[in-house]
């Protein structure tokens, strides 16, 4: 009984992963250097954060998209890019999760001109990491 | 009792198993491990392995280990832990799901009817916020709904039938779930993110048929689950959106085989499938079959 209760707890305890198709490293998103830049910004980190890089928002073929240059932060276990309308993240539109991807594309329905500010943000743990306040080109 | 069966069959293998199905582990078996023959034995561990097929190409192969102490004729107390694993096109996901807490109370057996009362809790292990390669998940891939849940239930043994009717409540919701249909590579899973659930009631009916020799017991049974609302997620803008057809009934039909080897050790085996199902199921409770082998040991 004891090494049938033994092999299930093993069985329990072998937690794993593994990507699928969906999950694979994506093809890169780029920024045409013919892209124009429209607005900029330089992350600043919020305490106990470290962070590092440059929020640029440049418009290509109608399509208005983020590129974060030259970036790093802490690691956080669940952090998105948001594009808010203030330096906190009560109004924002959440480009997804922050991942290797640099360059993150803007619904063709929102207003650009609306949004003044990128965050890095846990959403998990509700934290703000990090802030670019950003400046019209 | 065989046009019972034989419809039962009928629907379980017949009807288009498309659609939406039950938690193998959540309120469909909260009441499972108080149904026993044996009152001498006071306790019981059960070790249960359950396949099934979800939502798009999602399988899953999910454990519990469970074990049940008889205090008295009375009262009984039960602790489960799940682990699960999902496979599909987002990869292959292995986690600790929930853990049960469950009391069930026997009243006095009178003209044939037994009732009895359940409470019970939910913990779940995970925020139901786990990811592959960075990418969030949808809940079809978690392994619990993230939520600490209550359970509230009664049953009826009345000669070969049994009827339970239970509530599971979510009463604190954990669910940190951050996946957007949107950023997905797929159309096949709604959004999820920051998921708020809404209670279920179930209702169940099984008749139980014994061998002449009473070594093998079948338990064809029933179950009617309903979502009590509509669910919602938070949107790409921050704002809360309700999920147009969440709310909804789901209706199940089971089929529960027991070999009884001794008095301490028996096995079942349990086939399952739906065939009234809800439009939208958010909640990743998709199985569309599922097929279930247990051992028990009471000592």
């Amino acid at each position: 009984m004891k090494k049938i209760i033994l092999i299930t707890v093993i069985i329990l305890f072998a937690s794993c992963q593994e990507e699928g198709i969906l999950t694979r490293d994506r093809e890169e998103v780029i920024v045409n250097p013919t892209a124009e830049l429209k607005y900029f910004g330089t992350f600043i980190p919020t305490s106990g954060i470290t962070v590092t890089g440059e929020a640029k928002i440049y418009l290509e073929n109608n399509q208005y998209k983020v590129q974060l240059e030259n970036f790093s932060v802490s690691g956080g276990p669940d952090l998105k890019v948001y594009l808010s309308k203030s330096a906190s993240p009560n109004e924002f539109l959440n480009l997804g999760n922050l991942t290797s991807q640099t360059v993150y594309p803007i619904p063709a329905s929102v207003t650009v001109s609306e949004y003044s500010h990128v965050l890095i943000h846990c959403q998990q743990y509700n934290h703000l990491f990090a802030i670019a306040p950003l400046t019209q080109n | 009792m065989k046009k019972i069966i034989s419809f039962l069959i009928f629907l379980l293998f017949v009807n288009k198993i498309t659609a939406q199905g039950c938690s193998d582990a959540g309120i469909c078996s909260v009441n499972k491990g108080f149904v026993t023959d044996s009152l001498q034995l006071k306790n019981t561990i059960e070790f249960s392995s359950i396949y099934s097929l979800g939502e798009a190409d999602v399988q899953y192969l999910s454990h519990y280990i469970s074990y049940t102490k008889r205090f008295n004729e009375r009262f009984a107390f039960s602790s489960k832990v799940t682990l699960s694993t999902a496979d599909g096109s987002f990869g292959t996901r292995t986690q600790f799901g929930d853990a049960f807490l469950i009391g069930n109370y026997n009243f006095k057996e009178k003209n044939n009817k037994q009732w009895s009362a359940l409470l019970g809790l939910k913990f779940p292990f995970t925020a139901s916020n786990l990811k592959i390669n960075g990418y969030s998940l949808p809940m079809d891939y978690q392994s619990s709904l993230g939520t600490i849940d209550i359970f509230l239930g009664s049953s009826l043994h009345y000669k070969r039938w049994d009827f339970n009717a239970t509530v599971q409540i979510p009463v604190i919701n954990l669910n940190k779930n951050s996946y957007f249909k949107e950023f997905g590579g797929t159309d096949e899973f709604p959004s999820t993110n920051l998921f708020e659930r809404k209670p279920d009631a179930l209702f169940r009916a099984t008749y139980s048929i014994k061998s002449p020799n009473s070594k093998f017991t079948f338990k064809p049974n029933v179950l009617f689950i309903y979502h009590l609302g509509e669910d919602s997620f938070e949107n790409i803008f921050g704002q809360r959106e309700t999920i147009n057809g969440s709310e909804g009934l789901t209706l199940n039909g089971n089929l529960i085989t027991t070999y009884t080897i001794n008095k301490q050790n028996s096995i079942e085996l349990s086939v399952a499938a739906p065939f009234v199902v809800r439009d939208v199921r958010p909640d990743g409770l998709t199985r569309s079959f599922v097929l279930g082998l247990q051992y028990q040991y009471s000592f």
